[in-house]
């Protein structure tokens, strides 16, 4: 069994937004959607005692997802590999998924014909993985600072398992149960 | 947060719905149990708020289906079985129908429909009434399951809904009740049955806008008191932020309190004719405010990201659209 | 959700190259029909498969509606972006017949140029303007490396900007901030930090950089130079420097020594709000944990006034720590010598010595225009027969041309051909600067866009972007290795390359075919690498089968034959500088516009304002107008810590005035500790394309938040070395806009000198001071100089006139420079070192070394 899940490695992003860019691009988003943010607080701290951080996000492909059991029309499923997907031929639009998600990762846009909103989001990029095997997602490949790294957590010899198993890492509001998968390795900030 | 992702015709959808689920369930109350064995009697009395409710749920789902992105796909609610609002959209559908033969069965003008549906209609009734608790009941529950939100992830918001929509029903039924067109079927028993389901649902609304009081503010002040900092930003939102004026002078004051009074004053034309508007009112903007008060506990930085993204109307948004210039 | 089919038959894919900033990183281009459908990072280049977010927009830019396809010539008024679209040959003759006549009527140096950044064929602009007669053509370059270059070259013989981190146990990054401007780095640099390397980053922004480090400096904008100075003090006083190098390879320690002694880190703290503690501690850290290497930033030139003198002292530090092309140090790669470099395709020998001498700035700031380049061009000569380029090395002051256009100091420029740049946004003083760009007689813009250069031009020319040709990284031919990419696609619409209209423009104006002899990018570039010995028959061949060429590192060169000055050794006091009028030492020049230095004018404005530094997602003035970018930036934000916020009762998101004396703009506070609570920081590049000429006295809103309205190109602000002007440390006011404030118009009133209170040419360019005074330069030989030669103070020597021979005062022989053959001094036959006798080479008769008697043939042999 495959179970994709992704880590990412605050040490490494510098906030540069090329994910952000490079998804939009890639799977020529409406504008207003943007699957990946990169999040930031700013500089945190006094003066001089100061640190930053970035938090890129993306769908935490939950194995408990929120957002494809209240699908009305069951076009918001989950593969088998754990991709979390909308399937557009049969969604209608009822947004209940999208305010499902606590993360904020699904969304409608307002930059199309009125009649044509269904719901977006990440999907890890499924049709390009699945065009040619083997390859990331493109957020993956597109980071400069491999910062963002892809793969089978089942697979013991696969990066993101070794880094999982051997490196802290921490997920984004584990305590509601979604069991997220996407796993950040954290930066402190500030200098050691 | 980005944005609301629902806005105004899902709130006008909920409380359209919750109030005509009350109507139907206080209806179905009214016939089958307060006043039982006087079907013939009432049953043209309750035409009128029957039909209102009808009309609710369809304007309603009219609503619901304008706030979909894609509208004329709407039937897909029904391919699939297990999520909560298909369970809507199949009473709400259940609803209207059984609805609609009760009321079918009073047109006056068409005897055919008239005899063909009358003998059905403390079922069709029955059905309707039960279907109406549900709706009132799933108008909150939609809600309160979405656990991303903290002020809808309560218990408390599908009793306030229940009880709120239960409440307006009352309302809607006190106004329109033995308004109906067609005088075949008004007897003077009819209308006397009204005056007592008038009086009965005057001390039930008095009670019911007592407990709706109740549970509104022991869910927002817990929320303040003690509840997730994002539950808590809200409700300091309801209790003295921005939605201040709308909770306590809208909502408490003209929407509970003041109906409140003018039914505690007794019968009068304030009690019977005003107090049930302000109770509609009041039903409508509790609907909004918890519609919009739809709070996500925010990723760090995720709002600093967003309030810098630009507005929709932002020119370089726009520009170039004339295709190739130079 | 990839509505493009990238397997679909008929796709090919081409290595191509995202070119929107120097990085050249691979991409892959899938082609259908002549059109690229997709792209995507090449995984198999030196970025690995990523592009940041202006490498993936490539298909945004190629495909943008607002792109110039056609060339445009103006039928309105200027700046009334009325055009008529005519075909690029009829552009092409009219722009040439125009150029001939001002060439005819007022000199070839009537016509300048200005360029943008490396990315274009800009050796081809230099071909072209040493063929056509005009020394002025000019960059942005004096803001960006040129200076240093220069001044480390002058110093130690080749700038040592080449790394070997993997040995390094140290690294400086200077005023450098590769986690926003050169993504592929910072994941080396972050590589070698996660395996030990002590990262020192010295910035007075907490940048992305700075927060991943392992000591940060935050010092005052624009006291880099205070700093290097006390650091090279502490390495100097604290006895940190490698003595063996100094002895064997350097020459003047003894004057540093004894010059460096007043640049205590007490004497630097107040300038650099930096504790001398901490001074010492970041010079013991990098002069301890050799071989150490610092990282060239941006910052350096940017300086202004005393900007020089930084670069000057972090020379000599590189230089007396050993870490000169060292393993793991500083290495100095020196000029190719595998492939043709850009200087040998620049036609430099084509432009008259009196034509040179009329180089606009070339009387001021003389390193970096012909004087300087001159000497240190021939000395590269000398050492390995090849020279720095040029273009970028040698050039016009950008500003003074700017300032000659308005003034007719010291010659009226008549004709302006901007390339690849947004003047009033790149350049400083952008009021002045737009002046110029509207004043000028006769105007041509090639871009991509319509930029408010391009508005105020008489021909827009329409150019191809990266995927529509092929491109060649050689970083100014100042090292050895090289990267290539093809061309994805040919040029779409009328379209074409930069390299193709200065060929054209070229055999227009009357050059010849053989002047041209490469008609494609392809031809030229093949000629470039043919050298490398690769078995390839075109340009494509080789980027489809090796792509790119980097030489095993060497080490120690100057083992050879010396480093490359007129010493053979490391100036640590530079003949070359000394020679051009500046102090051979570092020496400091207070600032004309600092918090320290200027306290009176920072009573009305308070706060220190550094500009520029490169930001996500923008490079430069680029990309403003690709809206899946602005999107995630749709508006100007300036830093301001909370501190400062708070006094000034500024909120996140407030629009906000920043003023200097030149001018004000606004633009939204973005509220973080990122910098100092004294100090505001505003970054640069912002205009407004999607406004169009919605005000025709600054169009596309560019002055309105444009940061160099607030910069100044006054003579006495610049850096009298290498001419860069001050960007870094300026004095500021902030206040909150009303509401009425958002609707003024912007203001476009300019003067000259930039600081000057009413509007005007108050100062002719050529009364302006520098910041300092030359220093007359007269040495007297220090040996007697023999009857028949005379003394060349340039070059220190006594030399034969007739012969160029140089007098070497140890042996009394006279030396050929170019054979290294010694002559006698008297009789001028030279010595034959087989035999030990002298040998007249004209008639190839031996003499006697003592008697100077001709030996007969024969005796010689017993």
């Amino acid at each position: 069994m495959t179970r994709n899940v992704m880590v990412i490695d605050l040490r490494r992003c510098v906030g540069c937004q090329s994910c952000t860019v490079a998804c939009r691009t890639w799977n020529d988003l409406p504008m207003d959607i943007i699957y990946n943010p990169v999040l930031t607080e700013g500089v945190q701290g006094d003066w001089p005692n100061v640190h930053r951080n970035w938090l890129p996000t993306l769908c935490m492909h939950c194995e408990n997802p929120e957002c494809v059991p209240c699908c009305p029309t069951g076009a918001s499923q989950q593969d088998e590999d754990g991709t979390v997907w909308v399937d557009h031929t049969k969604c209608m639009g009822c947004k209940v998924c999208v305010n499902a998600c606590p993360y904020g990762m699904r969304d409608v846009s307002h930059m199309v014909p009125r009649f044509d909103q269904y719901v977006r989001k990440c999907t890890f990029c499924r049709d390009r993985r699945q065009n040619e095997p083997g390859k990331d997602p493109y957020c993956v490949q597109t980071c400069h600072q491999k910062a963002r790294i892809f793969g089978d957590i089942e697979d013991p010899n696969s990066e993101v398992s070794k880094l999982i198993n051997s490196v802290e890492t921490f997920r984004l509001f584990e305590e509601l149960g979604t069991n997220p998968q996407i796993y950040y390795i954290p930066f402190l900030g500030g200098h050691r | 947060m980005k944005r609301h992702y629902w806005t105004s015709p899902i709130a006008i959808y909920l409380f359209l719905g919750g109030l005509g689920g009350g109507i139907m369930f206080l209806a179905w109350i009214m016939s089958a149990f307060v006043f039982a064995g006087q079907a013939d009697v009432l049953g043209p009395a309750l035409a009128g708020p029957m039909f209102i409710a009808l009309l609710c749920l369809a304007l309603g789902c009219f609503f619901l289906v304008f706030e979909l992105g894609q509208p004329p796909v709407f039937w897909r609610v029904f391919t699939t079985a297990t999520a909560i609002i298909k369970w809507g959209a199949t009473m709400l559908s259940i609803a209207m129908f059984f609805n609609l033969f009760y009321v079918l069965a009073y047109v006056p003008w068409f005897p055919v429909f008239e005899n063909f549906f009358m003998p059905f209609r403390a079922f069709n009734l029955g059905v309707a009434g039960i279907m109406g608790l549900g709706i009132m009941i799933y108008t909150g529950v939609m809600l309160s399951t979405l656990k991303a939100h903290s002020f809808w992830a309560t218990p408390a918001l599908p009793i306030l809904f229940t009880t709120s929509a239960t409440s307006t029903g009352c309302a809607a039924i006190s106004l329109s009740l033995g308004v109906w067109p067609g005088s075949v079927h008004m007897t003077m028993a009819s209308y006397l049955g009204a005056v007592a389901i008038h009086e009965v649902l005057h001390v039930v609304d008095i009670v019911l806008v007592f407990v709706e009081i109740g549970i509104l503010l022991i869910m927002v002040l817990s929320f303040l008191g003690s509840g997730t900092r994002t539950a808590k930003r809200a409700a300091k939102r309801w209790v003295s932020g921005a939605y201040a004026g709308w909770f306590w002078i809208g909502m408490i004051g003209f929407g509970l309190v003041i109906p409140l009074c003018m039914y505690l004053s007794g019968v009068s034309a304030m009690s019977n004719g005003v107090a049930p508007v302000l109770v509609l009112c009041g039903g409508l903007l509790l609907r909004y405010l918890c519609v919009w008060t739809d709070d996500r506990q925010p990723l760090p930085g995720e709002e600093r990201y967003y309030n810098k993204l630009p507005k929709s109307d932002a020119q370089f948004l726009h520009a170039w659209e004339d295709g190739d210039l130079y | 959700m990839t509505e493009v089919d990238i397997h679909a038959p008929g796709v090919e894919v081409r290595k191509s190259a995202c070119y929107f900033c120097h990085q050249n990183c691979g991409v892959l281009a899938y082609v259908k029909d002549g059109d690229v459908i997709k792209i995507e990072g090449d995984p198999e280049y030196t970025n690995a498969g990523g592009l940041c977010c202006r490498g993936n927009i490539a298909l945004k830019h190629l495909h943008h509606p607002a792109r110039i396809n056609h060339a445009l010539k103006r039928v309105g008024e200027k700046g009334e972006n009325k055009w008529e679209k005519i075909p690029w040959d009829q552009a092409i003759s009219e722009i040439a017949e125009r150029l001939n006549k001002i060439r005819e009527e007022s000199g070839a140096e009537a016509v300048a140029t200005a360029g943008g950044t490396l990315r274009t064929e800009d050796w081809s602009r230099r071909r072209f303007m040493n063929l056509f007669g005009s020394p002025n053509s000019f960059h942005n370059a004096l803001l960006c490396w040129i200076p240093t270059f220069m001044i480390e070259t002058a110093i130690s013989g080749w700038s040592p900007f080449e790394t070997d981190l993997a040995s390094s146990k140290c690294l400086v990054l200077w005023g450098m901030n590769p986690g926003a401007s050169s993504m592929p780095g910072m994941k080396g640099y972050t590589d070698l930090m996660m395996s030990g390397l002590k990262i020192i980053v010295i910035d007075p922004r907490y940048s992305e950089t700075a927060s991943k480090a392992d000591i940060w400096l935050p010092l005052r904008p624009g006291s880099d130079t205070a700093l290097s100075l006390a650091m090279l003090n502490t390495i100097i006083y604290e006895g940190l420097y490698d003595q063996e190098f100094v002895q064997n390879w350097c020459v003047g320690w003894d004057e540093l020594v004894e010059h460096m002694a007043q640049y205590t880190p007490e004497w630097a703290a107040p300038l650099t709000w930096l504790d001398p503690e901490q001074i010492r501690e970041a010079a013991r850290m990098y002069a301890k944990n050799t071989p150490s290497n610092i990282q060239w930033g941006c910052t350096w030139d940017q300086i202004g006034a005393n900007g020089g003198a930084g670069t000057q002292a972090r020379a000599l530090m590189r230089a007396i720590t050993g870490n000169l092309d060292r393993p793991g140090g500083d290495t100095m790669p020196g000029p190719s010598f595998g492939y043709v470099t850009d200087e040998e395709i620049e036609a430099n020998d084509r432009l008259p010595e009196e034509q040179k001498a009329k180089q606009i700035g070339s009387n001021k700031y003389k390193l970096t225009s012909w004087p300087g380049y001159q000497i240190i061009a021939d000395t590269a000569k000398a050492t390995w027969g090849k020279a720095p380029t040029a273009e970028w090395m040698c050039e016009a002051h950008g500003p003074s041309v700017f300032k000659a256009i308005l003034t007719g100091d010291p010659y009226q420029v008549r004709a302006l051909i901007v390339s690849a740049t947004n003047p009033v946004n790149s350049y400083g003083d952008s009021k002045m600067t737009l002046a110029a760009l509207k004043k000028v007689e006769f105007m041509v813009t090639c871009d991509y866009w319509m930029t408010p250069a391009a508005l105020y031009s008489d021909y827009v020319m329409p150019i191809a972007n990266a995927l529509e040709r092929p491109t060649i990284h050689t970083n100014y031919g100042v090292t050895d290795s090289i990267l290539c990419s093809e061309r994805a696609i040919q040029p779409l619409y009328d379209r074409h390359t930069d390299f193709t209209f200065w060929r054209d423009l070229g055999l227009a104006t009357g050059q010849s075919e053989e002047d041209w002899p490469w008609k494609t990018e392809e031809e030229v570039f093949y000629y470039i690498i043919s050298p490398l010995g690769y078995p390839v028959e075109n340009y494509d061949q080789f980027v489809e089968t090796y792509r790119m060429y980097f030489p095993p590192q060497r080490f120690y060169k100057y083992g050879d034959a010396g480093f490359c000055t007129p010493s053979r050794r490391c100036e640590l006091k530079s003949s070359i500088l000394e020679r051009l009028g500046y102090p051979a030492l570092p020496t400091y020049t207070p600032s004309p516009e600092s918090a320290v230095e200027n306290p009176e004018l920072a009573k009305e404005y308070p706060i220190t304002l550094t500009t520029g530094g490169g930001f996500m997602p923008f490079h430069h003035s680029e990309q403003f107008n690709i809206k899946s970018l602005r999107y995630l930036y749709p508006d100007p934000y300036f830093t301001i810590n909370p501190k400062l916020a708070d006094k000034l009762g500024i909120e996140q998101g407030d629009w906000c005035w920043i003023e200097t004396q030149r001018g004000r703009i606004r633009q939204r506070a973005d509220i973080e500790s990122l910098c100092d609570p004294r100090v505001v920081f505003v970054p640069r590049g912002w205009w407004f394309p999607e406004r169009g000429v919605d005000d025709p006295e600054a169009p596309f809103g560019c002055l309105e938040s444009n940061t160099n309205v607030l910069t100044c190109v006054d003579d006495n602000y610049c850096d009298p070395l290498g001419g860069s002007w001050m960007n870094r440390g300026l004095l500021c006011k902030v206040y909150k806009c009303t509401e009425l404030d958002m609707k003024l118009r912007q203001d476009t009133s300019w003067s000259i000198p930039g600081n000057a209170k009413e509007p005007g040419i108050h100062e002719m360019p050529s009364d302006a001071k520098l910041a300092f005074d030359p220093i007359p330069y007269d040495p007297k030989p220090t040996f007697e100089v023999p009857d028949g030669l005379v003394w060349d103070k340039n070059r220190l020597k006594a030399v034969q006139p007739e012969t160029g021979f140089v007098y070497d005062p140890d042996s009394g022989w006279l030396i050929d420079e170019a054979t290294s053959v010694y002559y006698d001094l008297v009789t001028g036959y030279a010595y034959d070192p087989t035999q030990g006798n002298l040998v007249d080479v004209n008639t190839g008769k031996h003499y006697d070394m003592e008697t100077r008697q001709e030996i007969v043939s024969g005796e010689g042999e017993e």
